[in-house]
């Protein structure tokens, strides 16, 4: 694990030459002509909503290299550790013991074995620019990954190819506009080569056009920004276009629109936050990667998903939040020291939309 | 923005559902509330709920439609049934000292020996031998929560559904709407939409019985059709806005739907200046110092601070289902959730909204109480330690210590099922995404 100083240090290097990109790319930025791609370019910009979010996990087959001993135990398996034993109880010495345990976890030692994902690779991002003794390499080839959630999460079903939260997280984007993302790139010359494009992210307001398979999206569709209710997950960041891939630099803090369903309307903070994406016309496809903050992430997952749905894919909250925290690699808490978020990646996929911006006019209910 | 403008009505306001004037049995009674509109009550006032059969996760509870037994008996249930997934049943309930049977809680509305069916209201036979009204095929309660004619503690149509238990629902005579309008009952009011479930919307710029919508207008609103045969009936009316063309008119104020919304339940149309939603009628406002603020899907309820209001809502896991989001329950299941069991941890968590010596309230819904804060339970007046706090339907309500700036919603959902089972839900007022649900689905009971 890296030191929290060097975090410390390199996330505020990367910023530093983020900004100094940034002074220089505005220094020389002329209009330049179009270059290839620019065919669907409009006004130099062009628009993109996520359609597919899976936090990165690298699966062999079998999980025989990252999960050699098996998947963890879930809220079911623990209970049953714990309460089967023919003993009466009452509901607060079990039931209600791990629910209180569950929203208000601890680092304290327990008796479950926590299996955290082995091996050295993964996908991700070299968050910090640096190659560490716990950094992994990408499946690429790529060194100094920085993807410690996936230490976390690897071992447990819910978060796996065919895991619940990857599947219902998704049905859940699509189906509710509160969960939408879009982002917007503008001063764009080229999607094939550009050393200085801008990155919006927004929320959208509007559905996404899927074909008649219901498995595709259509490029094409327009998306309203939310600029009202969305405030918040507004950021803007700087980035360059590199043979066809983007690549933005860090920005300290992006808020994401995350909610699922029975009314929930989450979101995740990431601190560090980057962009690596495969462009074309149509779509993008590649990561998101930053520290996500520990203490959302675990509120997210508490709010959005009840015990039940923790069970499904032997999830176990407590346990989990244990892990995040011996393993949380990025933004130390000034006065304790420990670590407040963990470095990740998120593979996502976008479909190409236009962004309309709203008209500006004053509201009856703003009054 | 101070908790006024279309989210209540003034205490001034006389706006009161009319209902259909159905046939019911001697000692039955239809009464005005606040927040639910007409009941049905008792002689002596008390509202009358029913229990409808609900799917939990591992079973069903409540009274089976038409089956002509009430499952609200007797018994004194002891162990968790273990119809919430996922912990197993056999767990001994809190309180058990002074735990109640369902029927002393929601004691039968009894009828007569010789009481004969009148309109959907039918009776069944009790175990004892007893009879007991039923309407539309469930049988009916009142709640022991209920002390005065109006009050409707027992049970509301306008809070979320889901994973929330097997609650009792007030019942009451159908809105006098004609077939093409419907009326959905929100925390804030009974707000009137098209049968299709789309708001309905009335505008300054008309004049009773005429509308002077017209041309560029009605690109952005579309008038509510009324049949051919549709004719004026209590509060309802029909203008001819062409030959051959009706529109229905509300209070004399003819109705559209907005064409720009496309999520039912909707109030997107009243952000344009002179036209407002529609409802039969709306809750008097909560206290004078609360505000309403923007948050990430739309307004919620606010302190004077611009904290965000809570509701806590539980159910337990007994076959009978009880409350346990009220001072009178037990208070384990809320100190777990929000402190481990540790109450001045609660506190900190999610801490009661207190009251300003002598504050009070027009709404009936909103009232100052006394609370041991250490306990959750009633207290008294210059009890040592008890303060004075704000209930919503005398269920204390809530901010949340992790709410750091106004509009922040952060413990929405905090708690077993997403907040409905045993948790905190925010008091939404308007959520422009998920079609005013506020997280009830419309199949939800």
């Amino acid at each position: 694990m890296k030191s929290n100083a060097v975090r410390m240090m390199s996330v505020a290097g990367s910023l530093l030459a983020a900004s100094v990109t940034v002074a220089l790319a505005t220094a020389s930025a002329q209009p330049a002509p179009l270059q290839e791609g620019a065919g669907v370019l409009k006004d130099r910009r062009i628009g993109y909503v996520m359609t597919h979010k899976y936090w990165a996990v690298y699966e062999t087959d079998g999980a025989k290299t990252e999960c050699p001993q098996g998947f963890n135990d879930g809220p079911r398996e623990q209970f049953k550790k714990l309460y089967e034993d023919g003993k009466k109880r009452s509901i607060v010495e079990a039931q209600l013991k791990r629910e209180g345990d569950q929203w208000h976890p601890t680092t304290a030692p327990e008796a479950f074995v926590f299996k955290e994902a082995q091996g050295n690779i993964s996908y991700g991002l070299n968050l910090d620019g640096k190659v560490g003794p716990e950094d992994f390499t990408s499946p690429e080839g790529e060194k100094g990954i920085d993807n410690q959630l996936y230490r976390v999460i690897g071992c447990i079903g819910h978060y796996r190819t065919m895991g619940t939260i990857n599947h219902f997280e998704n049905l859940f984007m699509r189906s509710y506009d509160d969960t939408r993302i879009v982002i917007e790139l503008t001063e764009v010359d080229s999607l094939q080569n550009d050393d200085s494009v801008v990155v919006s992210i927004y929320r959208g307001g509007d559905g996404l056009l899927q074909d008649a398979t219901g498995e595709g999206f259509i490029p094409g569709g327009t998306q309203r920004i939310d600029t009202r209710w969305g405030k918040e997950y507004m950021s803007k960041m700087n980035g360059k276009i590199v043979d066809g891939v983007l690549i933005t630099e860090p920005v300290d803090r992006v808020m994401l629109p995350w909610g699922v369903t029975f009314g929930t309307s989450g979101y995740h903070v990431f601190r560090g936050f980057q962009w690596k994406l495969k462009l074309d016309p149509e779509a993008a496809e590649g990561l998101m990667a930053g520290f996500v903050d520990v203490k959302a992430f675990n509120h997210h997952l508490n709010t959005s998903w009840s015990t039940h749905h923790h069970s499904y894919g032997q999830l176990s909250s407590p346990s989990q939040y244990k892990a995040l925290m011996r393993l949380a690699d990025g933004y130390p808490d000034p006065k304790t020291g420990q670590n407040t978020a963990i470095s990740s990646a998120v593979k996502v996929k976008f479909t190409q939309v236009f962004v309309q911006q709203p008209e500006q006019k004053e509201l009856v209910s703003k009054k | 923005m101070a908790a006024s403008g279309p989210y209540w009505q003034s205490k001034d306001s006389t706006d009161a559902e009319a209902y259909v004037d159905v046939p019911m049995p001697p000692g039955i009674q239809v009464v005005q509330t606040e927040l639910e509109g007409p009941v049905y009550a008792t002689a002596e006032g008390k509202t009358i709920y029913t229990w409808p059969l609900g799917g939990l996760r591992n079973g069903n509870a409540g009274d089976r439609r038409n089956s002509g037994v009430s499952s609200c008996d007797d018994t004194i249930y002891k162990e968790t049934s273990g119809y919430m997934s996922p912990y197993p049943p056999g767990f001994l309930l809190p309180e058990l000292e002074t735990r109640r049977s369902c029927e002393q809680l929601w004691p039968p509305v009894l009828a007569p020996a010789d009481a004969k069916p009148v309109g959907k209201w039918t009776t069944i036979k009790r175990k004892n031998g007893q009879s007991q009204w039923a309407y539309d095929g469930y049988p009916v309660y009142t709640s022991d929560l209920d002390k005065k004619q109006g009050d409707v503690y027992g049970g509301t149509n306008a809070l979320s559904g889901g994973a929330q238990g097997i609650v009792r629902r007030p019942i009451g005579p159908p809105p006098d709407v004609p077939p093409e309008l419907a009326v959905v009952p929100f925390r804030t009011g009974r707000m009137l939409t098209t049968h299709k479930g789309f708001s309905v919307y009335v505008s300054d710029a008309d004049e009773n019985g005429k509308s002077n919508c017209t041309g560029r207008c009605l690109s952005d609103w579309d008038p509510v059709v009324a049949p051919q045969t549709a004719k004026a009936k209590g509060e309802w009316s029909v203008i001819e806005r062409s030959p051959g063309i009706k529109q229905w008119a509300y209070r004399g104020k003819p109705l559209y739907t907005y064409v720009h919304e496309k999520k039912a339940r909707a109030v997107t149309g009243s952000d344009n200046p002179g036209w407002h939603n529609v409802y039969t009628q709306r809750a008097l406002p909560p206290p004078a110092e609360f505000t309403v603020q923007d948050s990430r899907i739309g307004q919620v309820l606010a302190d004077k601070d611009g904290k965000t209001i809570y509701l806590y809502q539980c159910n337990d896991d007994a076959l009978d289902q009880q409350t346990c989001d009220h001072p009178d329950s037990p208070q384990v299941y809320r100190l777990a959730i929000c402190g481990n069991f540790d109450p001045a941890l609660c506190q900190k968590t999610f801490p009661y909204v207190k009251a300003s010596p002598g504050a009070k309230s027009d709404s009936s819904l909103w009232t100052v109480e006394t609370i041991d804060p250490n306990t959750g339970k009633w207290a008294k007046p210059g009890d040592a330690g008890a303060i004075q706090v704000w209930t919503y339907r005398r269920r204390p309500v809530y901010t949340y210590g992790d709410d750091l700036k106004p509009g922040d919603a952060n413990g929405d959902n905090y708690g077993e099922f997403n907040g409905q089972r045993n948790g905190f839900r925010a008091f939404w007022v308007r959520d422009d995404y998920r079609n005013n649900n506020v997280g009830r689905a419309p199949n939800d009971r």
